[in-house]
């Protein structure tokens, strides 16, 4: 296990390398003309030009440019340690802001990630337990509804429900949870449930279906012919059969989410890492993009590593022997 | 005799299909003593496994329409409540099924899935019942069997795999065993062992085992009693020597037939034509008219029922009994033909 | 601010019916007065500063505003109100509004006495901190952005290269006097001395900032507020210099009061400060933001409101809420006149005959937005002189475009060989267009695409956002025809700040902000690489630009800049300009006091009250 492990995570250094290497390039053929221009003010002067695009490392040729980048990630920059520069906009150092900010992200995405499976799974298992019934179509007709729901609507609806009209909940902002544990859920939750309402109804089919197939196999019968409780088969022995697959499905969908909440970001004023990047992208600001992509592809590739061992510890005959 | 263990009594099960109910047993009785073994033997569609699976309430997910009495030890567990039925299944009767790989859990060490069966109906504690599986492995004959409690099903062979299923069924020493299939995915060498295993335990338990199977040799060996089904009802039953000795329904001299002899003059198998009726809607009159060498038109217009011819055997032909010629098979333990 | 004005100032207002209110470019400002107090709360999607907020080169509306009204104080400034009046220099850290002497090439100030730094410096003011300003913005290290106002000043060259130690133009006789030494007579110079990198920096914490936008995140205040946290500062060292706390450009700006800030050194006609605190906050949901200030939880904003907002507060009988202000600031079609069919004037006179300006109008959110430009530079700047108001080269009913005079133009063109009034050769099909990707001004292509088909010019329109296109538009390699959605605002209410941009000087290869390309020669276009069509001259400005500005502000010098306005829409007629717009401010019912700052085109953050028991 430590060997495939370890073969794992060199893919990983390389898959890091392809994807920045990718976004460099994409960030210098497209069509925008001189990133330098873009912060050498209204009437930019051959000689502010030059001092910026120096400033800015922008005087080197592409695959320098690169390279210097890679250096620096590995070696640290004055900044310190991973040396992921700073942003052309701001002139801030990226590192604090990355570190910050992925916290928030992080906080949305797992937390949304609890909340789908405490509300997936269960509807999934009853949904299974009892097909074609009432409950299973209404969950059905409910869950195609949150997933063809654009996000940004549903996050201003339950914005215009919950905060403008009842009341109930604060509207948009964040307030951190060492500043106020109680403030902090309650800015969270409504971005907690616009993530996911629409994972929950696809978690919920999947574990669904997964369950009916379970149900199906003969070790179910097996159980069943050993005179065990109902409940003990369905979670024992049928859950945790169904789950094998969607406990890693679930690592990768949070890795992927990592750089994919920028709509809700942007709806409730959470400065995370989507809206970073959305920022960074439309302004020319070549070391907040690559930061945060390369946050984004060491989570999907470390994440689904995690998947895999996940899915191996949990099923046996997949084990490398 | 004691009164029986087993006792099924015109058991019918249709299965409700787009098509009409497919009558999967239509008018089945059997019954097996305390400490005999049982063999049916039938084609697939026979309704071999049906009959059982009937019995221990294992159909209701199919929603069958189920009518006749499966008497236990008196009591027709056909009409317990599920609560009482789950107390019936694993203490009372213990069942084993065809491929050992599907029918354990692959997730769950074969230690636990042994040990759960036990906390399930019995106050004991997880190290006792622990214990208790590693002894029951060490009963059906594995090796180092604490270490194997631990293994996975994946990890043991297709005999130990069976061996450990039939550990589960018996740990709670249950009264009744059914065997469905247990040997047809194994090789013959095999074979023979778990036919062993079972039949050590019957004696030392002093069960009553059901020994399902397609084939006539695995039965030989081990029954007190044959039963042969066709299209869901009992067309020959008796003591298996009678039923070996002097078959008397041309469905089982089709059976023996289809066995290949060793060191035999045929070189060809001789199958018996034709296929198995259509459940859903099968043929007036005896259902293996239809591939019956020795029909006549009796056969096609009332369907027979079983008739005792002495000592326990019956057969349900309307064939005279002198017609009856020839057969006169006999299969030694090893397979090999014996002379007549 | 070319590129600054199209991403914020106007922000997505979606073209939709919108009540005239007072839009005559004077703001409707309501000054009854306010009481000391509470904290003046503005939101916006984003700063977008364009060099960290470091005022040595900080080239944004916002950040001026900001700084005029707050934190910077300089020479000489404005008053800070709306109108004419607020575009009227008067002293600010000098005790007068000086003239020139030595034949325009000398300018002496002297410094009011007791003006204090905030924390962590607190000292005096003195005129060597005028010095450090200067040698800040000659520092090519840090990229003053407007550096090139200042090159007049003797001596910035020498210390820019290094061979100098100090910059000889700025003499400071003693710490209250500083006197600028030009090398040719400057008349606009005052209004180069307001701008915010011409404020007083010290010396002491500035020389640890060596890169642009470095000392953005410690800037000394010399005005009434300070940012938050400046106390906390530590300027024994550079080590120990963090930057302030209430500065976080992605979230936050905060600004409390200065401590030092002696208001007798000032007056309540320039500064009020009448809150206790600024907060500029972002929120990244705009829409959320104007929710907000309905509902009191913000005061103000940096983006403009969308015009449903509008309409719904004056619906609601709420219009006292909308404030408007002239911008000083014109949108514009740029045409490049080195490409078909832009190279022939009478395609360039047609444009500006057929355009809908009232669509253009209505795509930008109506009246309220902005007033039909029919010249260069806004009236405003030219003091509302009589000779240029109403001056309308190329009228036509409701400004709705006039086909008649178009098509008789189109025939005195090359490209209308069937004398039909249309473009008919191929030069006019499918020409290369940059366009602008924020919502209204991708509202304003349809009405620009239906008024040029009448011409017969169909356009290949590339839509892109503000700062690629802004890119683009001003290399000078992508030879681009034509470009929508251009805006252009002032740095000061002189009119040489929109003439720069015809002059051949200011041609290059990239942030290129000639993009008409007017004045180009010969020699200059063959150094670019761009081919003049054969037979075509440029026309250039440059003689007319440059007598202008020699002359003396005043009447005659306004009048020499209305007739070159008059010169370019009639003889060069380099833009179709269409819209001289309105900063238009959403205010809470929390607000009490409120006036627009003329100069910066911003809230006039001098002027604003809040009552806090209004405030949620």
């Amino acid at each position: 296990m430590g060997r495939y492990i370890l073969r794992r995570l060199m893919w990983t250094v390389v898959v890091v390398i392809i994807v920045t290497l990718i976004t460099f390039v994409i960030f210098y053929v497209l069509p925008s003309g001189d990133p330098a221009l873009r912060f050498a003010g209204k009437e930019p002067t051959a000689q502010v030009l030059a001092q910026v695009r120096t400033d800015l490392g922008l005087n080197h040729s592409v695959a320098v440019q690169y390279l210097l980048y890679l250096k620096r990630l590995v070696l640290g920059d004055r900044y310190g340690w991973p040396g992921l520069g700073f942003s052309y906009s701001s002139g801030a150092a990226i590192a604090p802001q990355l570190w910050q900010r992925a916290q928030i992200t992080i906080q949305l995405v797992l937390g949304a990630a609890v909340l789908w499976m405490v509300i997936g799974i269960p509807v999934g298992v009853f949904s299974a337990l009892r097909p074609r019934s009432r409950f299973d179509r209404a969950s059905l007709f409910v869950g195609l509804v949150f997933i063809s729901t654009p996000v940004f609507w549903l996050g201003l609806l339950m914005l215009w429900l919950f905060s403008s009209t009842l009341g109930w909940l604060q509207g948009t902002g964040y307030v951190a949870f060492t500043t106020d544990p109680v403030q902090w859920a309650a800015h969270m939750l409504m971005p907690w449930i616009t993530l996911s309402l629409a994972f929950a109804a696809i978690y919920a089919r999947m574990v669904r279906s997964n369950m009916l197939d379970t149900l199906g196999e003969d070790y179910i019968r097996t159980a069943r012919a050993k005179g065990l409780p109902e409940r003990r088969i369905v979670t024992r022995h049928a859950l945790r059969a169904s789950l094998v697959p969607i406990v890693t499905l679930l690592a990768v969908d949070i890795a992927t989410l990592v750089g994919g909440t920028v709509i809700v970001e942007t709806v409730f004023n959470l400065q995370g890492l989507g809206s970073w990047v959305l920022n960074g992208a439309l302004n020319q600001d070549l070391p907040v993009t690559l930061a945060v992509t390369l946050v984004a592809t060491i989570a999907v590739s470390l994440l689904s590593l995690v998947a895999d061992i996940l899915y191996a510890y949990m099923d046996p005959r997949v084990r490398p022997e | 005799m004691s009164a029986p263990l087993l006792e099924i009594d015109d058991l019918t099960v249709h299965f409700p299909s787009a098509a009409g109910p497919v009558r999967a047993v239509d008018g089945l009785s059997l019954s097996l003593a305390r400490g005999q073994t049982l063999g049916v033997v039938g084609e697939s569609g026979s309704g071999k496994t049906v009959t059982f699976l009937a019995a221990m309430r294992l159909l209701e997910r199919s929603r069958p329409e189920i009518h006749g009495r499966i008497l236990l030890d008196g009591v027709d567990v056909l009409t317990l409540p599920a609560r009482e039925m789950r107390e019936v299944r694993g203490p009372r009767i213990g069942m084993i099924f065809q491929d050992p790989l599907s029918a354990l859990h692959p997730l769950l060490r074969v230690g636990d899935q042994i040990a759960e069966t036990v906390r399930a109906h019995r106050d004991v504690g997880r190290r006792d019942a622990r214990a208790q599986s590693v002894a029951a492995l060490a009963q059906v004959g594995i090796p180092n069997a604490d270490e194997r409690a631990r293994q996975y099903p994946h990890q043991l062979s297709g005999g130990m795999r069976q061996r450990v299923m039939i550990a589960m069924a018996l740990i709670l020493e249950p009264d009744l065993l059914i065997a469905d299939e247990p040997t047809t995915a194994l090789d013959t060498t095999v074979e023979a062992q778990i036919l062993d295993i079972i039949d050590d335990l019957r004696t030392r338990l002093g069960i009553g085992v059901v020994l399902v199977s397609h084939s006539l040799a695995t039965v030989a060996d081990v029954a007190d009693t044959v039963a042969v089904m066709y299209a869901g009802r009992v067309v020959e039953r008796g003591p298996c020597e009678a039923v070996f000795a002097h078959p008397s329904h041309p469905y089982t001299w089709g059976l023996l037939d289809t066995v290949p002899a060793l060191g035999a003059e045929r070189s060809r198998l001789v199958p018996i034509p034709g296929s198995p009726p259509s459940l859903i809607d099968p043929p007036p009159g005896c259902r293996f008219a239809p591939r019956c060498a020795y029909r006549f038109d009796a056969c096609t217009r009332h369907l027979p029922e079983l008739v005792e011819r002495g000592g326990g055997h019956a057969d349900a032909c309307v064939l005279p009994v002198p017609g009856r010629g020839a057969r006169r098979h006999r299969l030694a333990p090893s397979g090999e033909e014996a002379a007549p | 601010m070319k590129s600054r004005l199209t991403a914020l100032g106007l922000g997505l207002c979606v073209g939709g019916a919108a009540v005239l209110l007072a839009a005559c470019g004077s703001s409707s400002s309501s000054t009854s007065s306010g009481t000391r107090g509470g904290t003046y709360r503005v939101e916006a999607t984003d700063f977008g500063f364009s060099n960290n907020f470091d005022p040595t080169g900080e080239y944004t509306t916002n950040a001026w505003g900001m700084y005029r009204g707050l934190l910077i104080r300089t020479l000489v400034g404005y008053k800070m109100i709306a109108g004419a009046a607020g575009n009227q220099l008067v002293p600010d850290l000098a005790t007068s509004v000086p003239t020139a002497t030595d034949g325009g090439l000398t300018w002496t100030f002297t410094l009011k006495s007791g003006v204090r730094y905030a924390p962590p410096v607190n000292r005096v003011i003195t005129s060597h901190d005028i010095v450090t300003a200067f040698e800040r913005i000659a520092n090519p290290a840090l990229a003053a952005q407007y550096g090139f106002y200042y090159t007049t000043i003797a001596g910035m060259d020498t210390y820019a290269s290094g061979k100098a130690k100090t910059i000889s133009g700025i003499t400071t006789p003693n710490n209250q006097t500083v006197v600028f030494h030009l090398t040719t007579p400057t008349p606009d110079f005052l209004y180069r001395l307001s701008l915010p990198a011409a404020g007083p920096i010290p010396q002491e914490v500035s020389k640890c900032f060596t890169t642009p936008g470095g000392y953005g995140r410690d800037v000394v205040s010399s005005g009434p507020y300070m940012i938050q946290g400046s106390d906390k500062v530590n300027i024994a060292s550079c080590s120990t210099i963090q930057p302030m706390a209430g500065f976080d450009p992605s979230s936050k700006l905060i600004m409390v009061r200065n401590p030092n800030y002696n208001p007798s050194t000032d007056s309540t006609s320039m500064r009020t400060a009448l809150p206790n605190e600024f907060a500029f906050t972002i929120n990244s949901n705009q829409a959320d933001i104007f929710n907000r200030i309905k509902a009191g939880q913000a005061d103000d904003s940096l983006n403009a409101p969308p015009a449903s907002a509008v309409a719904t507060l004056v619906a609601s009988n709420q219009k006292q809420l909308i404030k408007t202000g002239g911008a000083d600031a014109t949108k514009y079609i740029s045409m490049n006149l080195t490409q078909a069919p832009f190279d022939d004037i009478h395609v360039r006179k047609a444009v500006n005959l057929i355009m809908d300006k009232a669509g253009l109008q209505q795509a930008n959110g109506g009246p309220l937005f902005g007033l039909i430009a029919t010249h260069i530079v806004p009236d405003t700047m030219y003091n509302n002189d009589s000779a240029i108001t109403g001056y309308n080269p190329y009228p036509s009913a409701n400004n709705a475009g006039d086909l008649a005079a178009a098509q008789a133009q189109m025939r005195q063109s090359k490209y209308d060989p069937k004398q039909d009034g249309l473009c008919d050769t191929s030069a006019c099909k499918n020409v290369f267009t940059i366009a602008v990707n924020t919502s209204q001004d991708l509202n304003e292509i349809p009405v620009v695409q239906s008024a040029l088909a009448k011409l017969g010019i169909t356009l290949n329109i590339r839509q892109l956002t503000p700062s690629a296109a802004s890119g683009v538009v001003s290399t000078v390699s992508r030879n681009v025809p034509l470009a929508l959605s251009q805006g252009f605002a002032k740095d000061y209410a002189d009119p040489s700040t929109f003439m720069v941009l015809f002059e051949s000087s200011s041609i290059a290869p990239t942030g290129n902000v000639n993009a008409s390309l007017v004045g180009l020669t010969p020699a200059l276009a063959q150094q670019l690489g761009v081919t003049i069509p054969k037979d075509d001259v440029i026309p250039s400005v440059d003689a007319q630009a440059a007598a202008c500005g020699k002359i003396p502000t005043g009447n005659a010098r306004t009048t020499c800049y209305i007739n070159l306005d008059k010169y370019l829409m009639e003889n060069v007629v380099p833009w179709v300009p269409y819209l001289s717009l309105n900063q238009v401010h959403m205010i809470s019912p929390a607000v009490t006091m409120w006036d627009y700052d003329q100069s910066s085109d911003t809230t006039a953050y001098s002027h604003v009250a809040v009552n806090p028991a209004k405030q949620s």
